[in-house]
């Protein structure tokens, strides 16, 4: 007996699960919705990630995608809870003098949004934050950046969704293996435990996007891994309560040029630490970007990097116990902007992929402009930007 | 900083009965020889010494097999090498050992590597388990044998497998009144672990012993009981005892409660594999041997050239094992670096420990029906406090393996890395009558050590 569904939705990462989520929360309660998921949920990046949910304000575009994204996420939070959501605000911390030069700039992008910053000195970083060392030269204060477990979010997600639409079904273990199609348009999907009838199809495989492109016939998507290592202390020792990282980081993370995803060397694209407090008292430490591939062991030079960046800012870190390390892997779009919407070469298929560093953040408005699309909805923002189309032939 | 290397020519990690016997053999053979070990003093878990200058009481009575034991603890510290204790082995190659030793960080450079790195105790959590006065077997040994600490007057010992005799033996000769010693396994499995008792000379001996033992302290084993939970304001003081069927389920109307201040829970072992995992060996899943253990040919070589493995690493087997295979390894190392000849006695009185030990450990596989001890609010894992309802919720929506439950409800990411909480877990995971476990993914740190020691170990 084949099943039929209205949505199917591959990939229960954090971007999937949201995606479930609106188009439960959008769509009439009628509608049979399908995740399916080839491992655990949040088995992949977003069990591999920080959840540092941050505001960019490179852009006034940046700016409304990353706040209204955090907004959303305050809205979870009040309907559901339940992972570890805490808004910590962000210290962009400076160590040399050419790090300086960038905070008047960030100040200034805050500020041009109408948000609130301030760039503090050495002594006002420890009155935010008491454990950064004494000879900091200075930093940026961002109130509205906040910290969640990506992982429990996602079950968030899905417990809301399965709330608001009594038709979601969510499918952990089943692997999509191909795609049915009529046409130019698709009509269902092949699973490990059978075909699936449905006429529309979001492809949220994160660094997989480009397999499943391939497999349903497409032009694989220019999206590439980019590793980062992370480590985690024991509990209770975190010697931190703010979101910390260096504003080095502005540098190569989000607006600056795009970097060669085919350089597989150590030194592509920054390595500037990150720092997060847990709501169980440890402190997660990372983090690393560089290109090799599913590659997921360890490079001991760059967590080493990371670990003695962290102790320059922190010096307790120094002693703080390592409990586990790990490398997690961002997808990478080509031109540092997600893919989100319809993709024009198949009718009903869809792609919510490709948020590389910043896809917890945008988890909640990647899910509402998609859902928004599916139901013919005016969108949140203006969603132009992050049509898949600029990469159809 | 000044670089801290050293070089050897074997380096053995564990100075239990199997890292000792291999240690010793090798030094004796004139090979520089380095031992790692977590512990302050030498003997494993078995042979656990009081620490240096402790004044606990006399010694612990112990079974006519630990005379051995003692012998090759005398050997092994008379032994010319290097014997580092409190050194806790964090990253590993073929060839090479970090540890980190007083808050240092270290580089042992070797030739050839034996792991000994022992086993864990296998936790079943049932309600109250977390009450403090309630601990495993494991932990009660190592208060009353390496620390001389008399742990409470009235004590209840449960479990299932071989370490329950000593476990209540520690505790009479300590002067404590064991209540009662409640074995889940039924009578009826227990008989088939007979004859490889009775055609073991050693293994008679000792069952002898410890049968003498507890009739002189009164004490009777009952089988196919155990704990339903404990209770007490505070600390333990009342446990809930009951019958269980072949599976380990408990039979609820059996329930009868009991005055105890001190409970000594001891499932059974699983063996500490990571190290040899990290390394690349290859491991094999059997659950009557703890679970997942490393793959060794008949010298004692992992699938990995240059790293040796002896005693519970390689399934659950008990110190006879470890030290027959601590010895066949250290054969093997000299046989490698020097081209000495393998004594075929020492692979026999392998194959024979091991052959009876398994006949043995089959009587007293895990039950998977005792994890239906815990209630819904039956904290599983302690290290994030999450219960055992929050565990079958996330099972139920993240997946049915370990790896989905950790991702739902974060159990088994804390310091003990899912080496406490692993089968109970896994049982939930699997929502099905077995004790198969997922390979655990290994990540340096294999041991918890500072941040610093990471940043400053030395390269190789
Ligand atoms: C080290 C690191 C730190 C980070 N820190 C942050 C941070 O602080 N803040 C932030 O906002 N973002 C952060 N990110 C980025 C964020 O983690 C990712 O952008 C995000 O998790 C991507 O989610 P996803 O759902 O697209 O991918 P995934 O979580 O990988 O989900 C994709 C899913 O698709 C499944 N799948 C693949 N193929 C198939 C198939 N054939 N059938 C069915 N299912 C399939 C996979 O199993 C997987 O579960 C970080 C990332 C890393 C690596
Ligand atoms: C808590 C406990 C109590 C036990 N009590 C008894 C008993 O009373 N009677 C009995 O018959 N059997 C007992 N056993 C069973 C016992 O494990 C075996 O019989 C025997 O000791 C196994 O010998 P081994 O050499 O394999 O390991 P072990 O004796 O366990 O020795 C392993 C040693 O390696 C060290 N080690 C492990 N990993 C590392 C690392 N990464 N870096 C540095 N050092 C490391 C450990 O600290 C330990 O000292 C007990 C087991 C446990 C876990």
């Amino acid at each position: 007996m084949t099943e039929t569904v209205d949505l199917v939705v591959i990939g229960g990462g954090i971007i999937g699960c949201s995606v479930v989520q609106h188009a439960a929360q959008l769509l009439p309660p009628s509608t049979r919705i399908l995740l399916l998921e080839r491992g655990p949920v949040a088995g992949a990046t977003s069990g591999s990630c920080m959840g540092h949910l941050m505001v960019t304000p490179d852009t006034p575009q940046d700016y409304a995608f990353t706040r209204t994204s955090l907004d959303l996420w305050g809205e979870l939070q009040q309907q559901e809870g339940g992972f570890d959501h805490n808004p910590t605000g962000a210290l962009y911390l400076a160590d040399a003098d050419e790090d300086l030069e960038l905070l008047p700039t960030l100040l200034e992008q805050f500020r041009a949004n109408g948000a609130t910053a301030e760039v503090l000195d050495g002594r006002q970083l420890r009155e935010v934050e008491p454990g950064l060392a004494e000879d900091l030269p200075g930093g940026l204060y961002y109130p509205g950046d906040g910290v969640v477990l990506p992982m429990l979010a996602c079950g968030a997600m899905l417990r809301v969704a399965q709330r608001a639409n009594p038709n979601v079904v969510v499918r952990p273990g089943c692997a999509v293996i191909g795609f049915e199609r009529d046409g130019d348009r698709i009509t269902g999907v092949r699973s490990e435990r059978g075909t699936i009838r449905c006429e529309n199809v979001v492809n949220a495989t994160g660094v997989w996007a480009p397999d499943l492109a391939e497999l349903a016939g497409q032009a694989r998507l220019p999206i590439y891994p980019r590793a980062g290592n992370l480590a985690i202390t024991g509990h209770h020792v975190s010697p931190i309560r703010t979101q910390l990282l260096e504003v080095s980081y502005l540098r190569f993370a989000h607006g600056a040029a795009t970097v060669d995803p085919t350089r597989t060397d150590d030194d592509v694209g920054g390595h500037a630490v990150n720092m997060q407090p847990q709501t169980n008292g440890g402190c997660l430490i990372g983090s690393t970007r560089q290109f090799r591939g599913m590659d997921k062991t360890i490079n001991h030079a760059l967590l080493r990097r990371s670990l003695s960046r962290a102790q320059r800012y922190v010096p307790a870190v120094a002693t703080a116990p390592i409990v586990r390390t790990w490398v997690g892997l961002r997808p990478y779009a080509i031109d540092k902007h997600p893919l989100i919407g319809p993709w024009p070469q198949l009718r009903g298929l869809w792609i919510a992929a490709g948020h590389e560093g910043l896809g917890i953040s945008l988890a909640p408005i990647t899910g509402r402009l998609l859902a928004q699309q599916l139901a013919g909805l005016a969108p949140a923002i203006d969603h132009t930007p992050y049509l898949p189309a600029r990469f159809a032939r | 900083m000044n670089a801290r290397i050293l070089e050897a020519d074997v380096g053995v990690v564990g100075a239990g009965p199997g890292g000792m016997a291999a240690a010793r053999r090798l030094a004796a053979a004139g090979l520089q020889v380095v031992v790692l070990d977590e512990g302050q003093r030498a003997g494993g878990q078995i042979f656990r010494q009081l620490p240096v200058g402790a004044s606990g009481h006399d010694r612990i009575a112990e079974p006519p097999s630990h005379e051995h034991g003692h012998r090759l603890i005398e050997h092994f510290e008379r032994a010319g090498m290097d014997r580092r204790h409190g050194a806790s082995v964090w990253d590993a190659r073929p060839g090479r050992l970090w540890f980190e030793q007083g808050g240092e960080s270290w580089l042992l450079r070797c030739q050839k590597i034996v792991l000994a790195p022992g086993a864990y105790d296998r936790v079943v959590p049932f309600p109250g388990w977390t009450l403090p006065g309630v601990m495993t077997a494991g932990a009660l040994q190592v208060m009353v044998r390496g620390f001389g600490v008399v742990p409470g007057r009235r004590a209840l010992v449960v479990g299932s497998g071989p370490l329950l005799l000593p476990t209540v033996a520690s505790l009479v000769s300590a002067g404590v009144q064991v209540v009662a010693a409640l074995e889940a396994s039924s009578r009826w499995r227990a008989l088939r672990a007979l004859p490889a008792v009775i055609g073991n000379g050693a293994r008679r001996r000792e069952a002898l012993w410890y049968a003498k033992k507890l009739l002189l302290a009164g004490v009777r084993l009952r089988w196919g009981w155990t704990v339903f939970g404990c209770e007490g304001d505070g600390r333990v003081q009342r446990a809930v005892i009951g019958k269980v069927d072949r599976a380990g389920r408990p039979r609820r109307d059996t329930a009868r409660a009991i005055d105890v201040d001190v409970v000594g829970a001891g499932f059974g072992l699983v063996p500490s594999v990571e190290l040899g995992l990290h390394l690349g060996c290859a491991s094999r899943h059997d659950a009557a041997r703890g679970g997942h253990h490393l793959v060794v040919d008949d010298a004692q070589r992992t699938s990995v050239a240059g790293v040796f493995a002896a005693g519970e690493i390689c399934g659950i087997g008990g110190a006879e094992v470890a030290m027959a295979e601590g010895e066949l390894a250290a054969a093997a190392v000299l046989h490698e670096l020097r081209g000495a000849p393998i004594d075929a006695a020492l692979r026999r009185a392998v194959a024979a420990e091991r052959r009876a030990a398994d006949a043995m450990l089959a009587a007293f596989a895990p039950m998977p029906g005792l994890h239906e001890l815990a209630s819904p609010d039956t904290i599983v894992c302690r290290c994030e406090d999450v219960t055992a309802q929050r565990a079958r919720a996330a099972a139920a929506l993240h997946g049915s393996s370990l790896r989905a439950v950790k991702m739902g409800c974060r159990a088994g990411m804390g310091p003990c890395q899912a080496r406490i909480c692993g089968p109970s877990l896994q049982a939930i995971a699997n929502a099905r009558p077995d004790e198969v476990m997922d390979r655990p993914i290994v990540q340096v740190p294999l041991k918890v050590v500072r941040s610093e020691t990471i940043v400053d170990a030395p390269r190789d």
